[in-house]
């Protein structure tokens, strides 16, 4: 795939949500659905990568630039990554306390949750993936606890999902 | 207050960039602190660049860097602060990605990245909860819910692009007001 268009579709995924992963729903219908340049799986292993390691959470498109077009496809996930953050430059200069306003607000929020619901709706089908047995069953529902009842770093959640996919592999 | 070198914001935010886990609010956390201690930054301009970045799309934790590093040093603190919490977590992940996508020939390795995968599931869904959970108060709730399980519906049942699932919601916060 063109390193131009998978910049082209990151930043549309990137410039139309408002949280880390909330533009995933967007990358899958992209590159899964449409163009099937990546597989689940792939998808899978980008936003767990993502996860790893440092950064935010939205980090995840530079996993999945590479995995579509190599080390350029890396570059053009990190340009479409920081492009939107820029944006804001303009926003503080002119727009200022007119973000207070309640109708802005309104409509931000609301973009926020349909992102919650687009993530939910996202993680079917990953997740048709990923649960595999037993073991992969209970780390999804412990993850989904830890991360939404608990303030624990989620590198503590995936140092404890890779603790238990060694320790399975030994049983 | 005194002004910061770009030597400095670079360290700061490459320091961020490297050793904060967990996504974007344990950034901000970090920054806030380091930026009270060396006095860069007033209550007032950390209070604008934390609102404004979530109304930017994208990554808030990226766009809210780019806004303190140019209150620091303008557009060239601006792109200091992103570059330097973005490029190290970049590489790191590619290579996490390799090592992810080369481990799945070796049964050992497949096993912990069947469970990473697995994880990340969880992790989705968990931050979809507290999404949702962010927006909520005990007394405003149906709002938040009816909209976040409404553009599941839309997305997932009716098959809408994610674009349309944003829009719709666009315009029923913009009609939507809570009173």
């Amino acid at each position: 795939m063109n390193v131009v268009i998978v910049y082209l579709l990151l930043l549309k995924a990137t410039l139309t949500s408002f949280s880390g992963l909330a533009s995933l729903p967007m990358v899958r219908n992209d590159f899964v659905l449409r163009y099937h340049a990546l597989t689940d799986r792939q998808l899978n292993t980008a936003v767990a990568a993502g996860r790893v390691g440092p950064g935010p959470l939205g980090i995840y498109v530079v996993s999945v630039g590479y995995l579509v077009d190599g080390i350029p496809g890396a570059i053009a996930g990190w340009l479409a990554m920081i492009t939107p953050a820029f944006l804001i430059i303009p926003m503080i200069r002119f727009l200022g306390s007119r973000a207070e306003h309640p109708r802005a607000k309104a409509v931000t929020r609301a973009v926020l949750l349909a992102g919650a619901g687009l993530l939910a709706s996202a993680s079917a089908p990953l997740a048709r993936d990923a649960i595999t047995g037993p073991l992969s069953f209970t780390v999804v529902v412990a993850s989904l606890i830890f991360i939404s009842l608990t303030r624990i770093d989620s590198l503590w959640i995936m140092l404890g999902a890779a603790l238990a996919g060694l320790i399975a592999f030994q049983l | 207050m005194p002004q910061a070198r770009l030597g400095e914001i670079t360290r700061l935010f490459f320091r961020v960039g490297t050793t904060v886990f967990g996504g974007g609010n344990p950034g901000i956390a970090v920054l806030q602190r380091e930026f009270d201690r060396r006095e860069w930054l007033s209550q007032e301009r950390f209070a604008l660049s934390f609102g404004l970045a979530r109304l930017t799309p994208g990554t808030n934790f990226l766009a809210f860097c780019a806004a303190t590093g140019w209150y620091l040093r303008g557009i060239g603190g601006a792109l200091i602060a992103v570059l330097g919490t973005t490029i190290p977590a970049s590489v790191l992940v590619v290579w996490l990605t390799l090592a992810g996508e080369q481990g799945n020939r070796y049964p050992l390795t497949r096993s912990i990245i069947g469970a990473l995968l697995a994880a990340g599931v969880g992790t989705m869904l968990g931050a979809a909860v507290l999404l949702v959970r962010s927006q909520c108060s005990r007394s405003k709730w149906v709002r938040p819910l009816i909209i976040a399980v409404g553009a599941f519906v839309l997305a997932r049942a009716a098959g809408l692009s994610p674009l349309s699932v944003i829009g719709i919601a666009a315009a029923a916060g913009f009609f939507w007001t809570e009173s």
